[in-house]
């Protein structure tokens, strides 16, 4: 008797812990909101070295930055700062972004063989980002608003999302479903379907480590199904919550990037 | 003899960047050495290129079929202090066109910050501000126009200056560049492309070579460039000021028979940012100089109307007392195959001097390494002194191939 009331005890505590650390979300615009808050808002700033493989075919290409990013609101406008050291054409190309949901982005380009900093339009946020695979989108957040989203399956591991673009003339899919892990609430893989059912794009992480306390995605690949080609992103010396000071988001990094900001120590 | 080498070294590393993009077996490493590690000591970056442009007509006054025709190789040296950087940039080629070994040092500066809001950076740099794309309203840095009209990259537009540039970034940022010496434009002096001179009334070139009076003295011909600027929201504000001298030799001295840079001044305003779904500017600027004052303005849209295809308009006005120059310029850059081409035109349209400029262009990324450039700058119109179609007979098709290291 003592026995069972101690057994049921531990199963309750056990229930409440779990159900604390992971209450079963049921309602999907608060898990893609979380999902969205953990991919692209993990603590007030951050910073982090990138690279990028681009493989299509035979042909393999590379791009190397570093990336700073400094949140005005959370799950809102963001501020981002991307120093590019490879290829040597684009070396020391500097791309400024202010991030602002529900409205167009302003984007700057600093060309340093020109000393040119260009404003460049932000028109269609799914064209590739620096020739790889992701597009701008992928990089920076889709604004939630843009799609409806359902919960269509709660597994073990995974909250499974359906979401369907508002406008669906201003896509190039169909739908694309999220398969969001339950305790780090990251989008783990997401792929994308024509009007058909077929899927023709596919993003996966494929390396989660905690920074900082932030569960973050340090390896990424994004496959395009039609060609077989793809790209492997992976992050690394990231830091979150680091103090980024506001002005460094100004023309004057684009020139001479911030150096203290920069370093990969 | 270089002109023809040029053309095969072009050729051979086209062929040699085609086969090594088509080398499957990478291996899987990145092929990284300093991904982890912060560069210490002096980078080395560089290119070599190889550039021909062909005459589309002949030049009666230029016995030249090309406007280009060169190798060059452009070497880079940076190294990062504790508080600063300096930069070497230095370009050395062979030169068909106008035979010899030629060599340009564009970049030799130290950048320091001075104290939390104040940068300065010294020595010799390009310099770049104003809204316009390919014209210039408040930008009286030096341009290369011969660079630029005879077929090479991009990058030559800009000419290198001995600057000091102090930066200050307070409630509002403020520019100030000294140039101790004045520094045109690298002009049209005829040895590699034709022009129209208004004494002689017709087409000339080189024999002999334009050579005006430079300005030379120093301190009393030195040129200082102010700039204020700020963004609000998104849109940015900028004020300008320069005095120096004009950037193209456009007075004459009747006693020297030579021409001069006349004075110039110039006071000027710019605006930028989002609307319309795309970037909308405008700027004006107002320069007093010989023969005559000059009220500049420009108003440009830039849109995205489908992902990689992007348009650029532009209205420009030269307004003078008796006589007002009116331009229409366009600008498509369509991103293809991941980006890995890239095909542009840009088109210059001026009906007050019935004049005409295209630039077509395909580049192409075979590698990280490998770039190549195919294109044209064709000139036209109806007179013979129009500001383009006096350039007409250096109407030129040219092919770059250009390897970085």
């Amino acid at each position: 008797m003592t026995h069972r009331l101690l057994l049921s005890v531990i199963a309750g505590i056990g229930l409440m812990t779990s159900s604390i650390a992971m209450a079963q979300l049921t309602d999907a615009n608060e898990i893609v909101e979380r999902a969205n808050n953990a991919s692209y808002y993990a603590g007030e700033d951050g910073r982090s070295a990138a690279r990028m493989l681009i493989v299509d075919g035979d042909n393999q290409q590379q791009r190397q930055f570093m990336l700073l990013r400094k949140d005005v609101e959370d799950g809102g406008d963001q501020r981002y700062l991307v120093v590019f050291s490879r290829p040597a054409d684009i070396r020391g190309t500097v791309f400024r972004v202010e991030k602002k949901v529900g409205q167009a982005d302003d984007r700057w380009l600093y060309l340093p063989a020109l000393d040119l900093v260009r404003r460049i339009s932000s028109g269609d946020k799914r064209t590739s980002f620096v020739g790889s695979h992701f597009f701008y989108e992928d990089i920076s957040g889709r604004d939630l608003a843009e799609d409806t989203h359902e919960l269509i399956e709660t597994n073990a591991d995974y909250y499974v999302i359906e979401s369907t673009p508002r406008d669906p003339g201003s896509v190039e899919f169909a739908a694309f479903q999220t398969w969001i892990d339950r305790d780090t609430m990251l989008p783990m893989r997401t792929e994308y379907r024509r009007d058909n059912g077929e899927i023709y794009r596919r993003m996966e992480v494929t390396e989660v480590e905690v920074i900082d306390g932030y569960p973050t995605g340090t390896e990424v690949r994004m496959s395009d199904l039609d060609s077989g080609g793809y790209t492997i992103t992976q992050f690394a010396f990231s830091e979150y919550d680091i103090g980024l000071p506001d002005n460094i988001f100004s023309e004057r990094s684009l020139r001479n990037p911030p150096r203290e900001w920069l370093r990969r120590d | 003899m270089i002109r023809y080498s040029s053309l095969l070294l072009a050729l051979f590393l086209a062929t040699a960047g085609i086969s090594q993009a088509q080398e499957a077996d990478w291996d899987d490493d990145w092929g990284d050495d300093d991904w982890g590690t912060e560069p210490e000591g002096w980078a080395w970056y560089g290119f070599i290129e190889s550039a021909a442009a062909v005459r589309t007509r002949s030049d009666p006054v230029l016995n030249e079929d090309f406007t280009l025709a060169e190798t060059r190789v452009q070497l880079e040296a940076s190294r990062t202090l504790d508080r600063g950087k300096i930069t070497l940039k230095g370009d050395v080629w062979l030169d068909g066109v106008e035979d010899g070994a030629k060599s340009d040092l564009r970049e030799a500066n130290f950048y320091t910050p001075i104290g939390d809001s104040v940068d300065l950076q010294i020595g010799r740099q390009i310099l770049t501000w104003g809204t316009g794309d390919l014209v210039f309203l408040n930008d009286l840095f030096p341009k290369d126009f011969v660079s630029f009209f005879s077929g090479r990259d991009d990058e030559y537009l800009k000419a290198p200056a001995d600057a000091a540039k102090l930066s200050w970034y307070g409630s509002i940022a403020v520019d100030v560049v000294w140039l101790p010496i004045a520094t045109p434009d690298r002009y049209l002096t005829g040895e590699r492309l034709s022009y129209y001179s208004p004494r002689a009334e017709a087409r000339v070139a080189a024999p002999p070579r334009l050579d005006p009076i430079d300005r030379d003295d120093f301190p009393s011909d030195g040129e200082v460039a102010i700039r204020l600027s700020k963004t609000i929201d998104g849109i940015e504000l900028a004020g300008y000021g320069f005095t120096g001298f004009n950037k193209q030799p456009t007075g004459y001295d009747e006693q020297a028979q030579r021409a001069t840079f006349p004075r110039l001044n110039v006071l000027g305003a710019s605006v930028r940012g989002t609307a319309l779904g795309g970037i909308v500017n405008v700027e004006t600027a107002i320069h007093e100089t010989e023969p005559e004052d000059q009220w500049r303005f420009l108003a440009g849209y830039e849109h995205s109307p489908i992902g990689d295809l992007t348009l650029g308009w532009q209205y420009y006005l030269e307004s003078e007392d008796d006589e007002d120059r009116h331009l229409l310029t366009n600008r498509i850059t369509w991103q293809l195959l991941q980006q890995d081409l890239t095909a542009s035109l840009f088109t210059f349209y001026s009906a007050s001097d019935e004049g005409w400029y295209l630039l077509p262009r395909l580049t192409y990324r075979f590698s990280d390494q490998l770039t190549g450039s195919v294109g044209g700058n064709l000139f036209g119109g109806d007179e013979i002194s129009g500001f383009y179609s006096q350039l007409e007979n250096n109407s030129n098709a040219f092919l770059r191939i250009r390897y970085q290291f």
